[in-house]
């Protein structure tokens, strides 16, 4: 029961809810005439303090009294054996003195209420007992329910100290019907800004499920809460995983598309400055795997802040020098495949793809769905019409038993190994990934013993829905391969055929970037995302530590955002400083930062480093003066900031960004920063008031 | 949908709608009546518990009530009533979260007379207490999409986010149901 997948979710349409009390039913009704009846002027004020305080004796009374109407006539057969626990909850309440929340007593006698309510012929009885109840319902004797409606009151109180989260009841409804149906714009902008306390004022009902739950949560408030300001003396390493992924630039552009500004949760930022190919310069030899470059500009958005813009180029394996590639297609045609955006998407993607790889490359296909099966055994590109057949002979049908799929084509790779070759299992899903009986951890094994015994597996998923599961997560963390969202034609041949030399040949394996700050010069220092990426400082040396992987041609960035000694700090000095730092003693004073990179051959196991100091040498004087590449991933970082509402970002305009971005759009053959501009102008649309 | 949707010579629900905003107060009863089953139904997936249910049922009766002059259609009411039930469930745990603390200790002192809480009896149960363990997002959006069928842009539409969020909800709330369901099992 550890598989959380479609087919397992699908139960939660399977319970169907208890009929509803009956007595419950009416007086919800009635509670729902006298509201509506309500006198509309004083709607906004309803509730607001209407409710006197009670004498304890009256409320005793009622309270008694309601219990004794609500539960024990209904189900009068063990009315004797509930009143005893009932009475106790009473006393228990007053003694208490809080206002009565009506919950926990009916939780108690639901325990033994419930059963015969919920059951075949109570349920029925009940629908009857309701409908006759319906004719006294149509026209109400106001008065008679009296002790129904006074909840009311009581609960609008309770809420009233939360008016300052959520303005209130009678007024929040209708603003949530204006726009709910219309799919509306400015009420996601609004709605946003609701809920953001209402995820921390109520994290779970009770305290018995609150606790687990904190535990749990943790990882993910790391995930997404962006990285904090350092102080360089306090704190002057850096240390993280590179990233290559770009899914949530996809989320992101679909998201604005839809014409709705993305949740802050689903944006980051390096995944959106990685998503664009930048010219840095590469590495001449392919013995340095990378090159990197650093730069150091002014802030365009804090006059008084540099950034630290830290460029790598993965070497680019010339086609001559390309190994012979060993590729197997693991196409998932399960049911749920059978969209414009999935399976027909991924044949065009797979077409594409197959026409530009060599004669001597092979290719593979594997489907899995109700059954795994080969379509095509191992067949040299040059037998280009039988592959485009098998692509196009893909149906969709049936569910996915993907573990059988994995495994077929682990086997096939295996038979058509090519050594010193690349040899890679591409795995074309939607996200549903039923392995079978193992569950997650089987299968990143299985990944990882194949990774050693040379085939890697990428991931490229379709559609929405299930996309970036878990699945592809696993794969990108742990195994040699690259996982990406595919949404449009477009996007597949950035991915597949632009990226295809990238995606096939690793140069690098767990690269780590570890920058230490010379607080004689920085005073502090914020690194722009990568917040899911964050290594301990003492991970850096140690090559057993897992971190992400870099293709042939690959470009990585990472900006630092550094405020100089000498300009206005967020975080005090101590006050009795630091004597390593402050003693005047410190080598290389001059030097800004120091940046390493560690990384593993792809076929080596222990990690090799290369480092850079970063000097006034690496300063250009104006933020213009910077290059265009440089300048244009600014703007993204800029962008992403700013759909994450972050502070450093927040009296930066949209505007600004356009104009960066549009002054550093270069050629873009592939009109990718073209696209990009007019997500900003989307934002800026969507999101005057961010 | 509702149980009582048994009247076929009924109304439908955008007649009903348009009469109640012109002060027919009958026709409002019929459109409450109708739909009170749905909103139950959504509100016990939300909460689990059969008391708490009826509140946030209640609940939303009464701000139907209060809104339903100003509803200006466009969409399906059940979206509308997907939104306030989400709402008021909401606002419901809130409520309780601070009441909670007394609940719990009343939970051991029911121990020692004899009451036990329900048992999750199957395994849907267990992937619903499990769900309701989520953030209120991440649970709305299951909720929607897998209790209640709707495809992503319903949910989205009914949540008033993004489907591109919705599914992203969706995504983070199978990997924190995972963790949640392996700990329900080791324990």
């Amino acid at each position: 029961m550890t598989m959380v997948d479609d087919n397992e979710l699908a139960k939660l349409r399977g319970l169907g809810a208890p009929a509803p009390d009956p007595q419950a039913r009416i007086a919800a009704l009635h509670a729902a005439m006298a509201a509506y009846d309500e006198p509309r002027e004083k709607k906004s004020t309803a509730g607001q303090g209407s409710a006197e305080p009670e004498r304890l004796t009256s409320r005793a009374a009622k309270l008694w009294r309601e219990i004794m109407h609500r539960k024990l006539v209904a189900t009068p057969a063990i009315a004797g054996l509930v009143a005893l626990p009932i009475a106790g909850y009473t006393a228990f309440h007053l003694l208490n003195e809080r206002p009565f929340g009506f919950d926990g007593d009916r939780t108690v006698a639901e325990t033994s209420a419930a059963k015969p309510v919920a059951g075949g012929p109570a349920g029925k009885t009940e629908t009857e007992e309701s409908r006759g109840l319906d004719e006294t319902f149509v026209a109400p004797a106001a008065p008679k329910y009296d002790a129904t409606m006074k909840r009311q009151p009581q609960d609008d109180v309770e809420y009233g100290t939360l008016r300052s989260a959520q303005p209130s009841v009678a007024k929040s409804s209708p603003s949530a019907m204006d726009a709910a149906p219309a799919g509306g714009r400015t009420r996601d902008v609004a709605n946003s800004k609701l809920y953001l306390p209402s995820t921390e004022m109520a994290v779970a009902p009770a305290p018995a499920e609150a606790m687990p739950e904190q535990a749990e949560n943790r990882d993910r408030v790391e995930d997404f809460k962006s990285n904090p300001v350092h102080s360089a003396k306090d704190d002057p390493v850096s240390t993280f995983s590179i990233d290559v992924d770009t899914a949530s630039y996809s989320f992101v552009r679909r998201s604005l598309k839809e014409g709705v500004l993305p949740q802050a949760d689903t944006v980051r930022v390096e995944e959106m400055v990685n998503y664009f190919p930048y010219d840095w310069k590469a590495p001449d030899k392919a013995d340095t795997p990378f090159n990197s470059t650093v730069t150091v500009m002014p802030a365009p958005w804090n006059a008084a802040h540099k950034l630290m813009h830290v460029a790598i180029k993965g070497y680019d394996v010339q086609p001559a020098t390309q190994p012979r590639a060993n590729l197997v297609f693991l196409i998932d045609v399960s049911g749920s495949m059978d969209a414009p955006d999935k399976l027909p998407l991924l044949k065009s993607a797979f077409r594409l793809l197959v026409g530009k790889l060599r004669a001597d490359d092979t290719i593979s296909i594997v489907t899995y769905a109700g059954d795994a099966g080969t379509v095509l055994e191992p067949t040299r590109a040059a037998e280009k019409d039988k592959i485009l057949a098998a692509i196009d002979n893909l149906r969709p049908g049936g569910g996915t038993a993907g573990e059988a799929g994995i495994r077929e084509a682990y086997r096939l790779a295996g038979k058509s190994f090519v050594k010193d070759g690349v040899n890679r299992v591409m795995l074309a899903t939607d996200g549903d990934f039923n392995v079978g009986q193992t569950d997650d951890d089987d299968l990143k094994r299985l990944i990882e013993q194949e990774r050693q015994s040379g085939v890697f597996l990428s991931v490229f998923g379709f559609g929405r829905g299930n996309l970036n599961d878990r699945m592809m997560q696993a794969i990108a963390q742990n195994g040699n391969g690259t996982a990406a969202y595919i949404d449009t034609l477009q996007e597949a041949e950035k991915v597949l055929v632009e990226e295809a030399s990238s995606t096939l040949f690793p140069i690098a394996r767990d690269v780590k970037i570890q920058v230490e700050f010379n607080p004689q010069k920085v005073s502090e220092y914020r690194l722009i995302g990568y917040e899911t990426r964050a290594l301990n400082r003492e991970d850096f040396n140690n090559d057993r530590v897992d971190a992400g992987d870099i293709g042939s041609g690959h470009s990585v960035t990472a900006i630092y955002e550094i405020t100089p000694k000498g300009a206005s700090q967020q975080i005090d000095d101590l006050r009795y400083g630091d004597a390593s730092t402050a003693n005047g003693g410190v080598a290389n004073a001059d030097e800004y930062a120091f940046v390493k990179i560690r990384y593993k051959l792809p076929d080596g196991d222990v990690s090799k480093l290369i480092t850079t100091p970063v000097t006034t040498a690496n300063e250009v004087s104006s933020f213009d003066a910077a290059g265009t590449d440089q300048r244009f991933s600014v703007a993204v970082a800029a962008f992403g900031q700013k759909l994450r509402d972050e502070d450093a970002t927040a009296h930066f305009g949209f505007d600004r960004i356009e104009e960066i971005a549009a002054a550093a759009r270069g050629t873009d053959p592939f009109g990718y920063r073209s696209e990009f501009l007019s997500l900003v102008r989307l934002a800026s649309a969507l999101g005057s008031n961010r | 949908m509702t149980a009582m949707m048994l009247d076929e010579g009924d109304a439908s629900d955008s007649e009903l709608i348009g009469r109640a905003k012109d002060g027919d107060r009958g026709a409002f009863g019929r459109l409450v009546e109708r739909h009170y089953d749905f909103v139950h139904r959504v509100a016990w997936r939300w909460c689990g518990r059969k008391a708490d249910a009826e509140d946030i049922a209640q609940d939303v009766c009464v701000r139907l009530g209060r809104a339903i002059r100003d509803y200006r259609g466009g969409g399906a009411f059940t979206t509308w009533l997907y939104a306030m039930t989400l709402n008021a469930a909401r606002d419901h745990a809130r409520r309780s979260a601070r009441e909670s603390a007394k609940t719990a200790a009343y939970g051991v002192h029911a121990l020692i007379s004899g009451e036990a809480p329900e048992e999750a009896d199957d395994q849907a149960e267990a992937l619903w207490a499990a769900v309701r363990k989520l953030p209120d997002k991440q649970r709305d959006a299951v909720l929607l999409v897998y209790g209640e069928g709707l495809s992503h842009a319903a949910a989205a539409e009914a949540m008033a986010i993004s489907e591109t969020t919705v599914s992203w909800h969706i995504h983070e709330a199978k990997k924190r149901l995972k963790a949640l369901m392996r700990a329900a099992g080791d324990e």
